[in-house]
């Protein structure tokens, strides 16, 4: 038996968490006292860590698709054939007919091979990972505002926080570690700010909940900028030091009106005043806000950045922006490039200067122009111009909510898939590769507060069964590529070489405490948990005016409520690993077995006032389409909104008809629809 | 019970002892931090072991009831059909398992041995399972913030139901027997007859160590009385319901938790293996039946069955156990505060505070 | 090898015949592959039920409608979940996992002289079967014998040709009812719940020395009992068999487990005064 102290693979809180082996498996899992994250709590994933690793239902052969059916391989036959077919489609269509997309689950390591794979051998920046859709505005917004896109401060700090704003994320749902912390907080005195469109469990706790109507952020927010300086509450003496653009900033915010957002975002105006004094006039005041599935658009993530700035509220413990990653990984594939305009460590590839220096380390030329990302590869647009795409860990079928994977894989020729099972996704594969699961290898996580983590490896991964990065390393020799890396530790000590940031992340320090917080150098070895800490420089942040927003989508008499495409929890039953525990699947599962068609929320008094009972079937029509689903009583949903879930294809397709994708609110008028 | 003294410094050689017989002896270590953890004693690690220590949170249970266990293998093939039990017979040693844990493990007797029938996979593992308990002593190191075995009446020194137990008297310890086995152990020659002053001291020693409990939940018998009659309001259990976030932790990690589920894995074409995995009665989808019924939907209702099935008079009179054995566990690892200590304390502020006094 | 039983482990059973009844549900005839587990197993009393195991997919309660005294044995099952679903691939010849049988069952034997006074609703008429069947093949034990049985439509009948033919005994009565009749189908009988067959003039149900059963869906289980005790029967004398997601039926796992019971040893079948003082909600 043996326990080893590692971190989670679901979300991005980074865990910690002992995994118990036994006879090269894992038979059980506990969480970690000391571990500064979590301090002793899991959430119901992690304790059923052992049930998904130790699932016997993996993929153990390569497949090749021949006469149609995936037909098993061996490794070499599959490196060989994938290689020689890159080569063919980048000679016939060039490189930018390749797209390389990996999941936000995948490791530090993956991440950054693919992506130097992607550049260094295809020549193309065509590299993206699954949430980029989700989390890129986040991205951006954080660079351009803060120039660090990532949270400022570390979890556990929300313990000396005196106020906290969750904006617009079922905490308890999604990052059940982060909603312990909150709720504990606020148990010992902390204020709870929440605001958001659907009640729910942290909403409980709260001492202010703001319901505004979906699509309002931007416009409450800036509501509470506006009350802030009408009442001369803000921190000037850190504004004239330290920020730029303040000018600009108040100008627009003047234009802003408490009672006019008041009504436009359909919440008091009395409540909307006191947040916002509460949060400025506290001595630390935190903003947590998701990058995940329940994100926010740049609008709104700009404002609460504003407002941040315009309080003073960062450099200081129990402060700052939490930007929460809702992947285990999805800071790490950011900061390792995998996005289509940014190198690793966030350099963007039209810049010359960073460039060189990179072409310098990986000795050969890379792209200059930005590449797409997944969402455009995976819808209309990438149909006919990408050829191959590569997935690594992705099921775009499966979990991409946008386009439709189904259709563009199908049209390509030749997709690549690296996973641990056979899903959806494989059915347009031409060649599938299995992969080492968690535990079966030693990579490493960067979880939400900038914390890269050692996840260990405590067993072996089935015979015959390789590390995904193992098998890039492959392939990229195969075309030729003069690749070597022992291990890990290896491809981290080049990480170190090009990401400055991580510089310091050598596994040997990274296994010494828990992990390292970057910024972390061979000056600050022991990390930042907190940025800004040792002082901010002069300038280093920016006010962005944000348009005053004056109705999101205006809903009317005949379209009088506002349907939303979204959905927290029920996500996750879509995720492959979640699948194998009989106890998650039957959990996450739940709400798609008592509505097997879909459903659409609705708060149980509009549905009395359509005569509507749970179960029923309901007509939603729109502009665009209509469709019919089961209509599922729900008090947390906003009165006048409905809230549908958009794994459910068809649903989703119906009612948003030539509008397709990304677009997550419209209005709609709803029907009880008779038998 | 007869009381034997060893030097302080001959106390691992228990565990030499017990590895010589043949056991597979489990100990308690450190891990990072204030971690500690359960495992197995090698030539490697045999110094690491602690006496002294915080109670690993991980609890003992899994050594009778696994947190995945194998029940059995089904195999079709050209139409027949076969069904084969995997059984697993470890001859363990616990050496470290502290009071609460001891009643816990009893618990466990009393419902998978007891009751209407017998469950062989847990008679298998709990056959030739030795129980060396070591008291509580050290406040330091051994007292959790959340312990409250006190109020619970299982420790911090078991009275029964172990094999071996071990108290820290300071240049010596005292060692008892509760079983035959343990008797067995004592004959071996590092053990002394006690003296009247060892008593004393132990007595002392106890004495000292009750006053040490940072958790006092002396209203502790009043919620059992309380949640056996059904009286405490709704209102109660809908504020406890706010606050958990449904992860499973607290049954989980509790000693005297019982609740599984079954699932079939496939193995191959053909093969299938049947685990059982620890559940929780937190969850949404426990009692929820295939057409959609769930008679538990609501987390408060679901609280309020936790705490029912942990104190109900019924069921400590049925099993002659209480359920709860005061670890803290629950405590340590709930997000919302909402373990055993802090919901005795929510029912006896909301009980108290119904006042029905009126000035006429 | 061990002294104690496995009560875990199922023994293999192969499918018989397989009829269609009515929509979603089907009657799988079987019997276990050792003829000794066979016999042992035909000792099970009305009430009872047993563990189906799909290998692969899980496992599931199934009642057992038939009674002891018959010569097969068989499960009437809708397919709702994915083990029931999975059980109606099944055929002829297909083997698959049962054990049992569990939970404590009617107490025919308590009620000899008594009158019988079923009320079933939709497909709860399946663990009741079991009994009126008993009950027949024991007429001379009880009085007067009444089945109320209704669904929600005539095509959601269950085992009509067995009510047909329980009509025919001496002192029994079966009356059937619909929720509605939809224009497609044949029907000639009462319209409306289980409860209006009481209300028929005519009918005329005993209440002393009776034991009503009572058995179906959460909704006609609640109607039906403001019936019984508005016509004077007591709590102890109304008796159901309740229903509950299982995973073990053993009484260990604690999926069933509703107040004070554990409904898969000390139940599924409870008096409806138990049923009060479980301390849970049914």
């Amino acid at each position: 038996m043996a326990h080893r102290l590692t971190t989670c693979t679901f979300c991005g809180v980074g865990c910690g968490l002992y995994l118990e082996t036994a006879d090269n498996r894992v038979i059980g899992v506990s969480p970690s006292m000391s571990h500064p994250a979590n301090e002793g709590k899991i959430c119901l994933r992690g304790w059923h860590l052992h049930e998904v690793i130790s699932t016997p239902d993996r993929l153990r052969i390569p497949m090749i698709r021949k006469d149609g059916r995936l037909q098993e391989a061996t490794w070499d036959e599959a490196f060989n054939f994938i290689a020689a077919r890159l080569k063919e489609i980048r000679e016939k269509h060039g490189p930018d007919s390749i797209a390389l997309l990996n999941s936000p689950r995948c490791s530090n390591e993956e991440a950054y091979l693919l992506q130097k794979f992607a550049r260094t051998i295809i020549k193309t920046n065509n590299v993206d990972h699954g949430a980029g859709v989700y989390s890129n505005n986040s991205t951006d917004v954080l660079l351009d505002m803060i120039g660090v896109p990532a949270t400022t401060n570390s979890f556990h700090e929300l313990a000396q926080s005196e106020v906290i704003i969750v904006s617009s994320v079922d905490l308890g749902k999604r990052l059940p570690t982060i909603a312990g912390a909150v709720i504990r907080a606020r148990l010992k005195g902390a204020k709870l700010i929440v605001t958001g469109t659907r009640s729910h469990r942290v909403v409980k706790n709260a001492d202010i909940f703001l319901q505004n109507k979906p699509g309002t952020d931007s416009l409450l927010y800036g509501a509470m900028a506006k009350v802030i300086v009408d009442h001369g509450s803000m921190n000037l003496p850190f504004i004239k030091k330290h920020c730029r653009d303040y000018d600009k900033f108040i100008a627009k915010v003047l234009e802003y009106d408490l009672l006019e957002a008041a009504e436009v975002c359909g919440v008091r105006a009395d409540l909307i005043e006191a947040a916002a004094l509460a949060y400025a006039g506290a001595r630390s005041a935190a903003i947590l806000y998701s990058t995940g599935l329940e994100y926010g658009d740049t609008d709104s993530i700009k404002a609460m950045v504003n407002l941040c700035l315009l309080s003073g509220q960062l450099g200081k413990e129990g402060s700052g922006i939490f930007a929460l990653t809702e992947h285990n990984n999805l800071q790490g594939c950011c900061d390792m490039g995998m996005l289509p305009d940014r190198l690793p460590g966030y350099g963007s590839v039209r810049d010359d200067l960073i460039r060189s220096q990179f072409e310098k380390q990986w000795k050969t030329e890379i792209p200059s122009r930005p590449g797409v990302a997944a969402k455009w590869v995976l819808s209309d647009r990438g149909k006919g111009s990408i050829h191959a795409v590569w997935l690594c860990r992705y099921d775009p079928v499966s979990t991409a909510f946008f386009g439709n994977a189904a259709d563009c894989l199908e049209q390509c020729d030749l997709v690549i898939q690296q996973h641990l099972f056979l899903t959806e996704t494989s059915r347009y594969a031409h060649v599938v590769l299995p992969t080492a699961m968690f535990g079966e290898e030693q990579v490493t996580f960067t979880s939400g507060e900038r914390r890269i983590q050692l996840a260990k490896q405590v067993i072996d991964p089935p015979s015959g069964i390789a590390s995904a990065w193992k098998q890039i390393v492959r392939i990229a020799q195969a075309m030729g590529a003069d690749w070597n890396y022992e291990s890990t530790a290896d491809i981290m000590d080049e990480i170190g070489t090009v990401a400055p940031f991580y510089s310091g992340a050598n596994y040997e320090n990274l296994a010494r405490e828990y992990g390292r917080q970057w910024p972390c150098t061979k000056d600050r070895p022991l990390g930042t948990p907190f940025l800004f800490s040792e002082g901010i420089p002069r300038d280093a942040f920016k006010f962005i005016p944000v348009e005053r927003l004056h109705e999101a989508v205006v809903t009317n008499k005949e379209y009088p409520f506002l349907l939303v495409l979204g959905h927290s929890l029920y996500y996750w039953h879509r995720n492959a690993l979640i699948r194998h525990s009989e106890t998650l699947r039957r959990e996450y599962q739940a709400p798609l077995l008592d509505y097997p068609e879909g459903f659409a929320g609705i708060h149980p008094d509009d549905a009395k006032k359509y005569g509507i009972h749970d179960g029923d079937r309901i007509r939603l029509r729109a502009d665009s389409g209509s469709t019919v689903t089961l209509a599922a009583l729900n008090h947390e949903i906003r009165s006048g909104t409905l809230f549908m879930p958009f794994f459910v294809k068809q649903v989703e397709h119906q009612i948003l008809g030539p509008l397709k994708s990304g677009v997550h609110l419209i209005r709609v008028c709803l029907e009880k629809e008779e038998e | 019970m007869k009381a034997r003294i060893l030097n302080r410094t001959d106390v691992l050689k228990i565990v030499d002892l017990l590895r010589r017989q043949g056991y597979e002896v489990i100990a308690p270590f450190h891990g990072r931090g204030r971690d500690t953890f359960f495992d197995t004693v090698t030539d490697e690690n045999r110094d690491r072991i602690q006496i002294h220590l915080p109670n690993p949170y991980y609890p003992p249970k899994r050594f009778v009831l696994p947190h995945i266990e194998h029940l059995l293998k089904a195999h079709s093939s050209n139409g027949g059909l076969k069904i084969e039990p995997i059984y697993e017979q470890p001859k363990r040693a616990i050496f470290g398992i502290r009071s609460c844990d001891v009643a816990g493990i009893y618990h466990l007797d009393r419902f998978f041995l007891g009751r209407e029938f017998r469950d062989i996979y847990y008679e298998n593992r709990r056959r030739n399972l030795l129980l060396v308990n070591i008291v509580c002593t050290d406040p330091d190191e051994d007292i959790n913030r959340e312990c409250f075995c006190m109020c619970a009446d299982t420790g911090p020194a078991s009275r029964e139901h172990f094999d071996l137990q071990l108290m820290d008297l300071g240049d010596e310890f005292m060692a008892v027997a509760g079983t035959s086995e343990g008797e067995e152990i004592l004959t071996d020659p590092m053990f002394r007859k006690g003296e009247e002053s060892h008593i004393q001291k132990r007595t002392a020693i106890l004495n000292d160590v009750r006053t040490h409990f940072k958790n006092t939940t002396s209203w502790f018998s009043a919620t059992v009385r309380y949640v056996s009659q059904g009286s405490i309001l709704d209102k109660t259990w809908e504020i406890i319901g706010d606050r958990c976030l449904e992860c499973g932790g607290c049954t989980y990690v509790c000693p005297a938790c019982t609740c599984f589920t079954v699932s079939d894995r496939q193995l191959g074409p053909g093969e299938i293996e049947r685990v059982r995995v620890w559940d929780s009665c937190a969850l949404a989808g426990f009692t929820r039946m295939a057409g959609g019924h769930n008679p538990r939907r609501a987390v408060h209702d679901r609280r309020n069955r936790r705490f029912f099935r942990k104190l109900a008079s019924h069921f400590i009179q049925k099993e002659l156990s209480m359920a709860c054995v005061g670890c803290g566990r629950c405590a340590a690892v709930c997000h919302g505060d909402v373990g055993m200590p802090s919901v005795v304390e929510m029912i006896r502020r909301t009980t108290t505070e119904i006042d029905k006094h009126e000035p006429k | 090898m061990n002294p104690s039983e496995n009560i875990y482990l199922p023994k293999t059973a192969i499918v018989d015949r397989v009829t269609d009844d009515i929509a979603d549900v089907k009657t799988f005839y079987w019997h276990f592959e050792d003829s000794e587990e066979q016999k042992a197993f035909k000792k099970f009393r009305p009430g009872q039920f047993a563990q189906v195991s799909l290998f692969g997919v899980g496992e599931f309660p199934a009642s057992l409608p038939p009674s002891p005294t018959e010569d097969e044995t068989f499960f009437t099952i809708r397919s709702v979940g994915s083990c029931t679903t999975a059980l109606h691939r099944l055929k002829p010849g297909d083997r698959f996992g049962v054990r049992g049988p569990y939970g404590n069952g009617f107490p025919m034997e308590d009620y000899y002289g008594k009158n019988l006074v079923f009320v079933a609703g939709g497909i709860g008429l399946i663990p009741l079967r079991s009994c009126i069947v008993y009950a027949l093949k024991h007429r001379d034990k009880y009085d007067r014998i009444q089945v109320f049985y209704g669904s929600k439509t005539p095509g959601e009948l269950m085992y009509l040709p067995n009510l047909r033919e329980w009509a025919t005994f001496a002192g029994v009565e079966c009356r059937l009812t619909v929720d509605r009749k939809p224009p497609t189908e044949e029907w000639e009988g009462n319209v409306g719940v289980v409860g209006s067959l009481f209300k028929i003039p005519g009918t005329n149900i005993p209440v002393d020395n009776t034991v009503a059963f009572v058995c179906g869906p959460p909704i006609m289980f609640r109607f039906v009992i403001r019936d019984l005790l508005a016509l004077g029967f007591q709590g102890q004398n109304i008796v159901s068999t309740l229903e509950r997601y299982m995973k073990c039926g053993v009484g260990k796992c604690g999926h069933c487990c509703i107040g004070v019971a554990y409904v898969c040893t000390e139940g599924p079948v409870f008096t409806y005064e138990q049923i009060k003082k479980l301390g849970e909600d049914i």
